[in-house]
């Protein structure tokens, strides 16, 4: 019967094979399409850049004029992003650790901590920990946007740091324990750097998000670029054009930094593209 | 030219909707933040100064007037996309806002007052240069602070409470408001009378109006010739009596 079968596979099942075997054209496909000058990326970016500037040149009064009032804003809200960016991933390693932990308390409370933090809207907490707790005790604004943001977005990326490190083939595992790796040097030296694959992907996701949620910061009379929109309306009542700028800053920002993410993980993803 | 006709577009099928029923019936907005010119009560039905006094005025005029609740940052925004007919929530008449809206005739004048911790004081803007001063974002309050050309570090909080909660809880220095509402938490609101002082009023005078969408001078003339009744008959002194007495 296999003799048979080698006897009667024909010469051209051979190349058929060759051909199937060509998940690298594949590839190439996408690689194409990914090049092409026209993709959502660029078309949104030009379009916004575009706008940007027409408005401005076209109409310099009222535009160029919010355009000239914004950018004091734009400090706090990139170093409210950036400090809870620096606070809220390592508050993700930990909460996903700690989700996968076999000890019954830590996982406890790295689960409580989870459903809490994500059952309450960013506003209330931001409310919650600038004005309720004021009470108690009183921090900065700068400190309490860092504090709230970071612990609401700690706890989405503990999830994808769980789901990452789960991700990971168990014989990972099975296979560095057997080679005398303890159970430190498991997680640090081979199941991380694996998982890092899959979690950059939506930590990234979450850090644009984090970028558009400091607007929220604005409730506490911090002046973010939001807030900086929204004096700038109150006194003049140019809603549309105000927020029109406001809007295409936002975009502009979130865009670049997508494109950074995209970057990043294109790195990662090395060794997948070359198989 | 493209903005105009595009608040033309917004604007045209708006004012006819709004202009079929307002003979009979005004919606008024109002952000109750700000006791005792407006504020929700214990029945969550906003009440004050202000609300008594429009309903007052539009009785005078013939028509009814139902009163909405509107956060502050908007509520202009909201009247010139004609959302609603009326903004009564002691707005002050400025020329900036004449340029984009139309204004009844004055009904109250107030000032800015300056609050500080009790036991502080201060005569003029001067004397808190380098401090914290909080106030509601578009309000004339942080203009009038803007204006005074003083170097101070100016928060513009989403209404005027929230400030003075954090001028109690010591984040910022002081906090500027229109007087009726100043002296309101200054003198009457429990929680807050034994925390606060009057420090001073800043100079010059303003006048409360009602607002009304640019090309509704049939309304303002109506809004104008209620105030004018209100007065004759002292329901304007009653009013005065019931919310701003002592």
């Amino acid at each position: 019967m296999n003799e048979e079968n080698q006897n009667n596979m024909p010469a051209g099942v051979v190349a058929a094979e060759g051909k199937i075997e060509v998940p690298a054209g594949g590839i190439k496909l996408s690689e194409e399409r990914k090049d092409s000058v026209i993709n959502a990326w660029t078309l949104a970016l030009v379009g916004a850049v575009a706008s940007l500037t027409i408005l401005c040149t076209v109409w310099p009064d009222p535009y160029l004029d919010v355009l000239a009032f914004l950018p004091g804003g734009l400090v706090i809200t990139f170093q409210v992003t950036i400090l809870s960016i620096l606070c809220a991933i390592p508050l993700g390693l930990i909460t996903g650790l700690g989700r996968l932990s076999k000890n019954r308390v830590i996982n406890l409370i790295a689960s409580t901590y989870v459903e809490v933090i994500r059952g309450i809207p960013l506003l209330v907490q931001i409310f919650y920990i600038y004005y309720a707790l004021a009470k108690f005790l009183q921090v900065s604004g700068l400190t309490s946007a860092v504090i709230a943001i970071s612990f609401c977005y700690g706890a989405y990326m503990g999830e994808v740091f769980r789901a990452g490190i789960m991700a990971v083939n168990k014989g990972q595992t099975e296979a560095a324990r057997s080679l005398g790796f303890n159970k430190v040097q498991t997680m640090m030296y081979v199941i991380l750097p694996q998982a890092l694959r899959t979690i950059v992907p939506p930590v990234g996701n979450e850090c644009i998000a984090m970028l558009k949620d400091t607007s929220l910061v604005s409730v506490m009379a911090m002046p973010d670029l939001m807030q900086f929109g929204r004096s700038y309306a109150a006194k003049t009542y140019l809603y549309f054009e105000t927020y029109t700028i406001i809007a295409l800053i936002y975009l502009i920002i979130t865009l670049l930094l997508s494109k950074g993410v995209s970057i990043l993980e294109g790195r990662l993803n090395y060794y997948d593209k070359r198989k | 030219m493209f903005r105009r006709f595009l608040m033309a577009a917004i604007l045209v099928p708006a004012l006819m909707v709004s202009s079929a029923f307002a003979a009979e019936k005004i919606t008024v907005a109002s952000d109750p933040t700000w006791p005792p010119m407006e504020f929700l009560d214990d029945n969550k039905q906003v009440v004050g100064y202000d609300v008594d006094m429009i309903k007052a005025v539009a009785k005078e005029a013939g028509m009814e007037a139902e009163v909405r609740m509107v956060a502050w940052d908007g509520i202009f925004a909201g009247v010139a996309a004609g959302n609603y007919d009326v903004v009564a929530s002691g707005v002050t008449i400025t020329p900036e806002r004449q340029r984009a809206f139309l204004f009844t005739k004055p009904y109250y004048d107030v000032q800015q007052i300056v609050l500080l911790p009790k036991g502080q004081s201060a005569a003029s803007f001067e004397e808190l240069k380098g401090k914290t001063i909080g106030g509601q974002i578009g309000t004339t309050g942080i203009f009038v602070a803007r204006k005074s050309d003083v170097q101070m570090n100016i928060r513009e909080y989403d209404d005027v409470g929230l400030a003075i909660q954090d001028l109690i809880n010591g984040r910022i220095d002081a906090v500027v408001c229109d007087s009726p509402v100043a002296l309101y938490y200054a003198n009457k609101k429990e929680g807050f009378n034994d925390k606060l002082s009057v420090a001073f009023r800043a100079p010059g005078n303003e006048s409360f109006g009602f607002v009304v969408k640019k090309g509704r001078q049939d309304l303002v003339d109506k809004l104008n010739a209620g105030i004018d009744a209100v007065r004759a008959k002292g329901i304007e002194a009653e009013l005065l009596k019931k919310w701003l007495g002592d």
